[in-house]
């Protein structure tokens, strides 16, 4: 009992600080980083989640966009120089004597691309464990508040890629589309133990809820993005587009899985019977392709230094997969799945993104903010840039999927069509509950 | 299985409590002890310098820390001192072992507590108290799954004709076990 539960635990906060990992995203760019990761510009997310940005000139984007921008790993290079021969390093090897369990984890967090210019630090307290004949409670300390109380996972929806051609504003093509989702809970007697320190009750399952999907295929398309009124300085845009959702494959799980402790904590026969349930749903690549229709719409509004958009993505978009295998999973001596329903008919509905952008331009200063929601909670980034002769000042704050708030700021240098910036921002991914920073750098072409 | 789960604890409360921060463990021992088993009868015959009446070991059910470093193990309890006849002392003696035979060897005391002089047959049983730290060689025991303890009361009688006879009843049993993990 005393081992499963906290063995769950750990898994749950581990998967729990992955989600807020996850949710910041990675950024290579150092001039977003800098700018507490607000895009400015026709980047990143704008044009993917804007149909009518496709039809934005470029020369509406006043922020100099760089034509391509290279990360400089110098958290690579120091992890790298720590750890020479990663292989064989025991600090990561859990078989080892020499594992450092904290260490694994938050370099799985905190991938070493740039410089961790200060540690996020991790908790110091005690941890107490009481134990009885028939009585177990841990107490965690502050760290008890890593524990999540809510549901914590990660997932969105990702464009791969989207060949095509297009006249007039007419586009056909053929997109490739991903859509994950990892979804995990505590249930409330786990939660209770470990977060609220109380103790184990006999007679009482411990255990977490968790459901994942992940699906992917193609989608023939056909948008439209122009401009229907104003002019290049001064116009309104307009974008669309019709998705027939072609699927590969898919897999869907919804599992229970968790511990029952017996009549009491440490005595009898069974002190601890492991339980495990769920059901699995897939359609394999080679199965009948799942099949839906949904679509994309956009605005976008420039006007003067005064630039607004707003995009929704994949409304509508329930796929039908006729071709479905279902196996329940069960746990007796170990975990088995055996088969349920075969060649059913099942449905899967990518989540609704959206963005919504502003940017404001008066002489050599850039302000903006962004919202996006790419199907599992809204980012919020504001942010700004200050451009001095060759030097620009930004900063920024954001807030991730978690309601975490963060902060950016940095500064660059260009000399022609080459440019140096630098970019910290904080973030609170790692095994503590207070902020880390990270600094980066690239280098950007113009 | 239980030894990966029994790694997994450890590894659990070192991920949310690491740093400097210690893993400590409360033992409640005398929740162990079956109903009888906390009170020892002793019996010290006339002229004795030295002697042992204890009771059975007990096993103890522990998380088990692997290669983890046990820095210390302090105990505290209470215990009443019924005497029925005689004038001696008497004091608790705690042993502890990898095993049940174990206890019964002299160099696996782990802790003696200075003894308290009884006498007669008081109206109200002598109150002690153990505290102390355990001797070292008990560290090592806690870093496994199971440890075997047994409580006696060591006493002396100097009398030339009368036993001191009574009983020994411990009210309040616990250990404190620190640990701090060799991985950091």
């Amino acid at each position: 009992m005393r081992t499963s539960v906290i063995g769950i635990g750990l898994v749950a906060l581990t998967v729990g600080v992955a989600a807020q990992a996850a949710g910041q995203g990675l950024i290579f760019d150092a001039r977003r980083i800098g700018m507490g990761g607000l895009s400015l510009g026709r980047s990143a997310s704008l044009v993917r989640y804007n149909a009518a940005y496709g039809a934005v000139p470029e020369a509406a984007d006043r922020r100099g966009r760089p034509r391509v921008t290279i990360p400089i790993p110098l958290g690579l290079i120091q992890f790298l120089h720590d750890h020479p021969h990663l292989s064989t390093d025991p600090a990561f090897h859990p078989d080892s004597a020499g594992f450092n369990p904290i260490l694994a984890v938050n370099t799985l967090l905190n991938l070493p691309i740039y410089l961790e210019v200060k540690k996020a630090p991790t908790p110091t307290n005690d941890v107490v464990f009481g134990i009885g004949k028939d009585s177990l409670r841990v107490n965690l300390g502050a760290a008890a508040q890593l524990v999540p109380e809510d549901q914590f996972g990660f997932g969105g929806s990702s464009r791969l890629l989207n060949p095509g051609f297009g006249i007039k504003g007419v586009r056909v093509s053929v997109l490739g589309w991903l859509h994950y989702d990892l979804g995990v809970q505590l249930n409330d007697k786990l939660l209770a133990f470990l977060r609220d320190s109380v103790e184990a009750q006999p007679r009482t399952g411990y255990g977490v809820f968790g459901n994942g999907i992940a699906e992917g295929g193609f989608a023939p398309t056909v948008s439209y993005a122009g401009r229907v009124a104003g002019d290049s300085s001064t116009g309104l845009y307009l974008g669309g587009a019709l998705h027939y959702y072609l699927g590969a494959a898919y897999a869907r799980s919804s599992i229970s899985a968790g511990f029952t402790t017996g009549d009491s904590i440490f005595t009898g026969p069974n002190p601890v019977t492991p339980h495990d349930s769920g059901l699995t749903s897939y359609s394999k690549p080679g199965n009948a392709l799942g099949h839906g229709v949904g679509g994309d719409v956009g605005i976008a509004w420039i006007s003067g230094p005064i630039e607004l958009g707003v995009g929704v993505n994949d409304i509508g978009a329930t796929l039908t997969w006729s071709d479905t295998r279902q196996d329940s999973v069960f746990y007796r001596d170990s975990t088995f799945s055996k088969p349920f329903r075969n060649h059913v008919s099942t449905t899967t509905k990518l989540p609704v993104s959206y963005v919504a952008n502003v940017t404001y331009t008066v002489g050599k200063t850039t302000l903006g903010a962004d919202v996006l929601n790419a199907g599992r909670g809204a980012t919020v980034h504001v942010g700004g840039e200050q451009r001095i002769g060759l030097i620009a000042l930004r900063g920024g704050i954001a807030r991730d999927q978690r309601k975490r708030i963060e902060f950016g700021w940095g500064g660059g240098v260009r000399l022609g069509a080459l440019g140096l910036d630098v970019g910290f921002w904080t973030h609170t991914n790692s095994l503590s509950n207070e902020r880390g920073v990270t600094m980066a750098t690239s280098f950007s072409i113009y | 299985m239980r030894a990966k789960w029994l790694r997994m604890t450890w590894l659990a409360g070192l991920a949310v409590g690491c740093g400097k921060g210690e893993a400590i463990f409360n033992v409640n021992v005398y929740s162990f002890l079956p109903a009888a088993q906390d009170t020892v009868p002793y019996f010290i015959p006339p002229n004795t310098p030295s002697a042992d009446t204890g009771s059975v070991a007990q096993r103890i059910d522990l998380p088990g820390v692997g290669s983890s470093v046990v820095d210390s193990i302090r105990i505290f309890g209470t215990l009443d001192l019924y005497n029925q006849s005689g004038t001696g002392t008497i004091g608790l003696q705690l042993f502890m072992a990898a095993d049940s035979l174990g206890t019964y060897t002299a160099s696996n005391a782990v802790l003696t507590v200075t003894p308290k002089t009884v006498s007669g047959s008081p109206p109200v049983p002598v109150a002690d108290t153990v505290q102390g730290q355990l001797l070292s060689s008990a560290n090592p025991l806690f870093t496994r799954r199971q440890v075997w303890v047994r409580v006696a009361a060591e006493g002396s009688n100097s009398s030339l004709t009368t036993p001191v006879i009574g009983r020994m009843v411990l009210t309040t049993l616990r250990l404190s076990a620190f640990i701090n993990d060799k991985f950091f």
